[in-house]
Formats: C-alpha cells, structure tokens, sequence
C-alpha cells in the first residue's frame, strides 16, 4: 500500500524508540497503579474475580433492570445494540443465585448466564498468569533459538513484550476487563506480533541491499499484513457488536488495539533496534 | 492458462494434497438438509452456540500426602475418627480426607495421630472422581437428557478438583436441579401419629433395580432395591421394635429425600409377617398402578439412585444460554467468518489489484478453513465462541503468510527464475515456519491447561497453524510460482 511513506532514514534510533519508550514507560505506570490499588494489572472481569454476568435481549431499559434485579447484587448494566443488555452482578450465595436463574428464566427467558465462584475464578486467575508467562517464555526461546543473535532477537521479545503491556494498559483506559476470552487474544498478539517482527529481522539480516530500502521493503508487505489481519478482526468487531456477543466483541477490541501498537513497535522499537545493531557493526 | 498448465497445478503432490483435503473435509462436514428442511451438518456446537447449561463441581474433599512411623491402618482409623469423616488410603504416602478442611487445620490433627502431613491438594483422588462420574451420568441419563457430557478435571499431580457438567437442550433450573444438589437419602418410620424415628441412610442401599411391575405381567409398578447387610438388620430392629409387623397401617415407612418426603406406605402383609423372623435385603416399593405409578417409580428410582455423591459438593460455577440466543450467536459466528474473509479479500485485492493473485489466496484461506472444520467435525470437537474467534484469527495469520510469500517471490517486481524462485520460496517458508513456531507455543499452555473454554481456542490456533505451514502454503508456493511464470 503505496499511502503511507515509510522512511527512518533521518532519524537515529534514539529518536525512533523515544515515543515507544515513553508509552510503555507510561503504560507500566499505569498498570503498577492499577496493581497497587486493585491487586489486578488490569481489572479482572467475573471470569476471574466470580461473579454472574448476564446477557439479555431486551428493550426493557437499563433503569426497568435495575429495578427487577433490585434485590440482587447487581453492579452493571451495560448496553449493546439490538436490544442487547449487558448485566453483571457480584458474588451471592447458591440460593441467592438459583433464585436469580428462576428470575431470569421468568422474566427473560432469551438470556444468556454465566456465573463463576469466587474460589473458581481464584483458580482460573492463577491458571491464565501461568498461561501467558509459560506461552511469552516459550515464545522467546522459539525467537532466541532461531535468530541466535542476542540484539534482533531481543529487539522482538520486547517488542512483543511491549505490545502485550501497552494493550493491558489500553484495555484499563478504555474499560475492557481481563477475562479467559481477553486473555487469549493478548496471547494471540503474541502470534501476532512477531510475526511482523520475524518478517522486519529477515529482510534486514538475510538480504542484500541497503539498509533504507530493506526496510522500506519489509514495511510494504509487513503493513498489508497487519491491515488484513486488522480487517478480518474488524469485521468480527462489527458482528459481534451488532449481535451483542460479548466474548468475540472483547477479544476483537483487544485484538485490535493490540494491531495499533505493534505497527508502532514493529517499526518504530524494534527497527530502530535493528538499525542500531547493523549501524553498530557496519552494516551487513 | 490452458487445460494443460492446470493440469501441471492439479497434480502436483502439494496442491493434489489440499484439493484432497478439502474434499475429504467437506466429506467429514457433510452438509445436508435433515427430516425437517433445514440445512445442517456434522460440526458439533458447544454450550453456547445450542441452548445448554454447563455447571462445575468443586470436591470439598483433599488429597494430602503423608508419613508416619505407626502403621498406616491405625492412623487411617484415627485420622477418620479425629476429622469425623471417611478417610481413605490412595495409595502409600497418600490419603483421601472426604470432607474439607484446610492444610492448617489437618497439620495438628496429623501430628496427633503420630503421622506428618508432606502435601496438601484439595480434590478428590482419580478413582473418586470417576466414582462421581459414574453417579452424575446416571442421574443424568435416567432422566433421558439429550446430549450430556461429565469430566471431571485431573490435574498433573492426579488430584481431581473439579467435575464438569454440560447438558445440551436443558435450562438452567433444570440443570441445577439435576446435578447442583447433593441428595441426602433417608427412612424413616411412623412411631406415633405424626412422629418418625430414622432408620437408615442412603449409604445402606447397595443397589437399586429398574421400574418393574409386581407381581409380573401385572399394571402394578415399583422399585425394587438392595440393602447392606447392616442395612436390613437395622430395617428389621426398626419395624419390629417401632411395631410396623405388627400394625404396618399405623406404621407408614417413609422415605426422604434432602429431608422432604418423596415416598411414603406401609408394609405390605408379606413383608410385615416375614420381617417378624428374619431379615431382608430385598426390598420392593410399589407406586401404584398404569401411567401414574410408572412415573412415580421412575422418579423414585432416580430419588434412590442419587443416594449420595461419596463427597460433598460446591457449585463452582455454571452457565447456560437460551434457545434462540444460542442460534443466533451461531449465525452471528458464521457471519462473523464470512464477513472477515470478504474484508481480507478487499484488502489482498486493494494491494495487489491482480486477480491471478487474489483469488488463489483467498481461496488458499477458504480452504484452510474448509480443512480445520473437516477435522473438527471428524474429531467431533464441540465448537464455541472462543473457537471462532480462533478461526477468524487463524484466517488472520494464514493470509498473513501468503502475502510473505507473494512479496518475497516478487521481490523487486521481477518474476523470478525457477532456482531463484525456490530459492526466495524457502526463504518465505523459513519466516512463516519461525511465526507458526511462536504461535504454537504461546498457544501450548492454554492447550494443555483447563482454563475451560480457551482450550477450544488454542487447539484451533494450533492446528490452523499446523494444517498452514503443512499443507495449505506449501501448495500456494507452487500455485502461485505457475501462475506468476506464465
């Protein structure tokens, strides 16, 4: 895609990583607030802290539900287009609960109930931290094994790390929790974000040529592959919207605000890394 | 391109493999219109794309490890009088403790029945949990429930901590009334007017028997049932000390069931006369007669079936999705792919603007799909929302890889030579063989752990992964190579 002129060559990678850099900085900042204060990085969602959630279709309005489901714990109503009505409630006990389910079944029967005790989603927490610390170790010993070189190797275990942090980051601004569906797609940025990176470090490391038009190359095929991929998670965004299924509308969202940044590390931290490390040693 | 260059394509082993593939795969889908009209297929759906509930069991129960100078029978016994509860051995440095308590609470106890407590799981050993198993699918299917589905989760260290219920066509309520409660089982005896004096425990029944009619070939029905040796011994003390053979009129036996009654009647003047002088095992309770007595017998058979769990039970947690919001998460799931690979194919169209070019790669992506539902419905995987979500990114990354490819062969606009080709081929396959690398891992953990419904998603990541760098770009490589030489 010929829109965008992709062109570093007047800038030094002190320059190139200094906005990255500063967001990641801001984006850690962020999330140990959030740490501190919450005992999360990111707000968990009830897959995680237990709790019901609950999915309606109906046109009842968000007040007519609080006013239904006063007697039970309700924390959130949220809307969704269609009719689609978003509820969240916190922990109450197995009577409390199954009274709730005949409410619901009542009174709404299209709905949707998902509810997860507090211990369960303890356990599920633990689970999903060893998830994405085991799948981000393993990654970067796949990147390590098959660069064998520590900078451009480094230079893509940050990036994706950078990526996974500024979306966590991202996903507190903007209200997305951290549940089991959230966390597999920050997982699936981890696919995603190296795969542009792997690309980025073979044109630059195997081939021959100038460094500029290397990565002027690499940019080119690199940037048609995150707007596929960014198409196809679009379009998943707007049906899940549009049909209120709350799972795939969270892990597209993260899907996509992850894509945002790794066009901005892929080639903005980790190029200037590269262009760091091929300037150091005189060029390959 | 004439009939002979196609041909050259066809036949060559990679891209005879996919078409192979593909048509296999729509073999395994098999879609067709059923008895009714409508369109349907072989793919399996998960508890929310069909109206279904799932609930999970937690055990209260542990599984510690242990050590003990004193012979391991004495401590046993001790430990099961100290905690109040069944305590049985697994194996030689592990026990199975039937009721919960928490690591600090069972250190003093151990140490006072001379053992020394080493490791603390809470859960249930396997064989328990296949024991759970083994009661919840009766339950369930004495109740003729469509599609259910028991797993009990076992973690790596063979303690199992969960169990996992999914009904598929059942509510919520009904779920939770067919497994959220452990029954607790007992009989009673009449005494003096409305007064009961309890005379045994589910425990004492060892079997129970299917609806039959007594005597045979008549329109009476029943449940027969078989008590413990102790169990008949403590029925017979019972009617004779409380005067059931006596006078079974005023003497009603009534069974509970969570302390409600469930059946109620008196001895019939058989029993009563042979209970006068020896004990029974056998026991048959009659319900009545024609529709109404099947249906009762039936009920009580499930009441005296769900005699007990062996160890208590929490609800964990649970779910469930109506009807018609279950069938249009489905439609929203198969607009959601079709949409997505109409995006992509804009796009691919967008930067390369040659047909010849696009429509081998979004057919390539189609067919990846087409490949991974094949399979899916082969291994009768059961499809949810997570696991479209994976597809869609599957359908992500896989055109990701041919534009790798395409942009490496076509390096610098010229259409290369055959050894150049091959050359800037391998290259291409070396950065996608790395990415698929990458995925599979950081996708391996999710695969191998329970986090529930992700799992769904990481075997779909992996194995689109697997079917890509296997077969679907090894034949585009070649596709493309014809195409662009022409």
């Amino acid at each position: 895609m010929g829109l965008i002129n992709y062109n570093i060559e007047k800038y030094t990678p002190q320059q190139l990583v200094i906005i990255p850099l500063a967001l990641l900085v801001v984006s850690l900042i962020l999330l140990s607030l959030n740490m501190v204060t919450t005992g999360m990085p990111v707000k968990p969602g009830i897959d995680f802290s237990g709790g019901t959630a609950v999915t309606l279709d109906t046109s009842d309005t968000s007040d007519q539900l609080k006013a239904v489901f006063a007697a039970y714990p309700l924390t959130e109503v949220s809307e969704g287009v269609n009719n689609g009505k978003f509820l969240k409630f916190g922990s109450m006990d197995d009577a409390k609960f199954r009274s709730l389910t005949e409410l619901i079944s009542q009174k709404y029967p299209n709905a949707k109930i998902d509810q997860i005790g507090e211990s369960f989603g303890k356990t599920l927490q633990q689970q999903a931290v060893l998830a994405v610390i085991f799948s981000f170790i393993g990654m970067a010993i796949v990147i390590y094994l098959s660069f064998r070189t520590f900078v451009p190797a480094t230079a893509v275990v940050l990036s994706a790390f950078a990526d996974m942090v500024m979306t966590a980051a991202a996903m507190n601004l903007v209200g997305i929790p951290l549940t089991l569906g959230t966390t597999a797609a920050l997982l699936m940025l981890i696919g995603y974000s190296v795969d542009s990176d792997i690309l980025l470090t073979n044109r630059v490391l195997k081939r021959q040529g100038k460094l500029t038009d290397k990565l002027k190359g690499a940019f080119q095929t690199g940037i048609i592959m995150t707007s596929t991929t960014f198409a196809a998670v679009t379009a998943m965004l707007i049906v899940s919207w549009l049909g209120s299924v709350q799972i795939l509308m969270e892990i597209s969202a993260v899907l996509l605000i992850g894509l945002v940044f790794d066009v901005l590390n892929t080639w903005l931290t980790n190029a200037a890394l590269l262009k760091w490390y091929v300037q150091k040693d005189g060029g390959k | 391109m004439n009939s002979k260059e196609i041909k050259g394509i066809v036949t060559d082993w990679r891209v005879a493999t996919l078409i192979i593939l593909v048509v296999l795969s729509v073999f395994a889908i098999f879609p067709h219109f059923d008895n009714e009209g409508n369109l349907a297929t072989n793919l399996q759906y998960g508890l929310d794309l069909q109206q279904g509930a799932w609930i999970q069991l937690e055990f209260g129960a542990e599984v510690v490890g242990f050590t003990t100078d004193r012979p391991v029978d004495e401590v046993v016994k001790e430990l099961s009088t100290r905690l109040d509860t069944e305590v049985y051995q697994i194996d030689e440095t592990h026990l199975e403790i039937r009721k919960f308590y928490t690591q600090a609470e069972l250190e003093p106890v151990f140490t006072a029945a001379g053992g020394k407590l080493t490791s603390y799981n809470q859960g249930v050993s396997k064989a328990t949990a296949e024991d759970v198993k083994r009661i919840l699918e009766n339950k369930i299917n004495t109740l003729g429930t469509k599609d259910a589905k028991v797993n009990t989760l076992t973690g790596l260290n063979n303690v199992a901590r969960y169990v996992r219920v999914e009904l598929a066509g059942v509510d919520m309520k009904q779920a939770q009334e067919i497994v959220g409660k452990q029954g607790k089982f007992e009989i009673r005896v009449q005494t003096l007017g409305n007064s009961t004096e309890h005379v045994l425990f589910g425990d004492a029944i060892t079997s129970v028997q299917m609806p039959s009619q007594e005597p045979p070939g008549s329109d009476k029905w029943g449940v027969g049932f078989t008590l413990s040796e102790d169990g008949a011994t403590a029925f017979q003390n019972a009617a004779i000390k409380y005067g059931a053979t006596v006078d079974p009129a005023n003497h009603y036996l009534i069974m509970l069931l969570d302390n409600k009654t469930i059946y109620s009647a008196p001895l019939s003047e058989d029993l009563a006369g042979k209970l006068q002088g020896e004990k029974t095992r056998q026991l048959f309770a009659s319900t009545g007669t024609g529709k109404y007595g099947t249906q009762q017998a039936t009920n009580l058979e499930i009441h005296l079936r769900a005699g007990a769990l062996p160890v208590d039970v929490n609800i964990a947690g649970s779910g469930g999705v109506s009807a018609p919001l279950g069938e249009r998460y489905k439609l929203m799931a198969l607009l959601a792919g079709l949409f997505a690979l109409l995006t992509v194919a804009f796009v691919i169209y967008y930067r390369y603007r040659e047909p010849g070019i696009v429509l081998p790669m979004v057919l390539i992506n189609a067919s990846e799909i087409v490949i991974l539902l094949g399979f899916i419905s082969l291994i009768k995987f059961q499809m949810d929302l997570p696991t479209i979500a994976g597809l869609i990114a599957v359908l992500g990354t896989g055109i990701d890889q041919l534009v790798v490819i395409t942009d490496e062969i076509l390096h610098e606009g010229k259409v290369p030579s055959p050894n150049l080709y091959l050359k800037r081929l391998s290259r291409a396959l070396s950065i996608i063989v790395t990415a698929a690398a990458t995925v599979f891992i950081a996708m391996l953990p999710l695969a191998l752990m329970d986090l529930s419904t992700l799992k769904g998603f990481a075997i779909i990541t992996i194995l689109g992964v697997l079917v890509g760098v296997i077969i679907t770009r090894p034949a585009y490589g070649k596709i493309i190579m014809e195409i662009l030489s022409k």
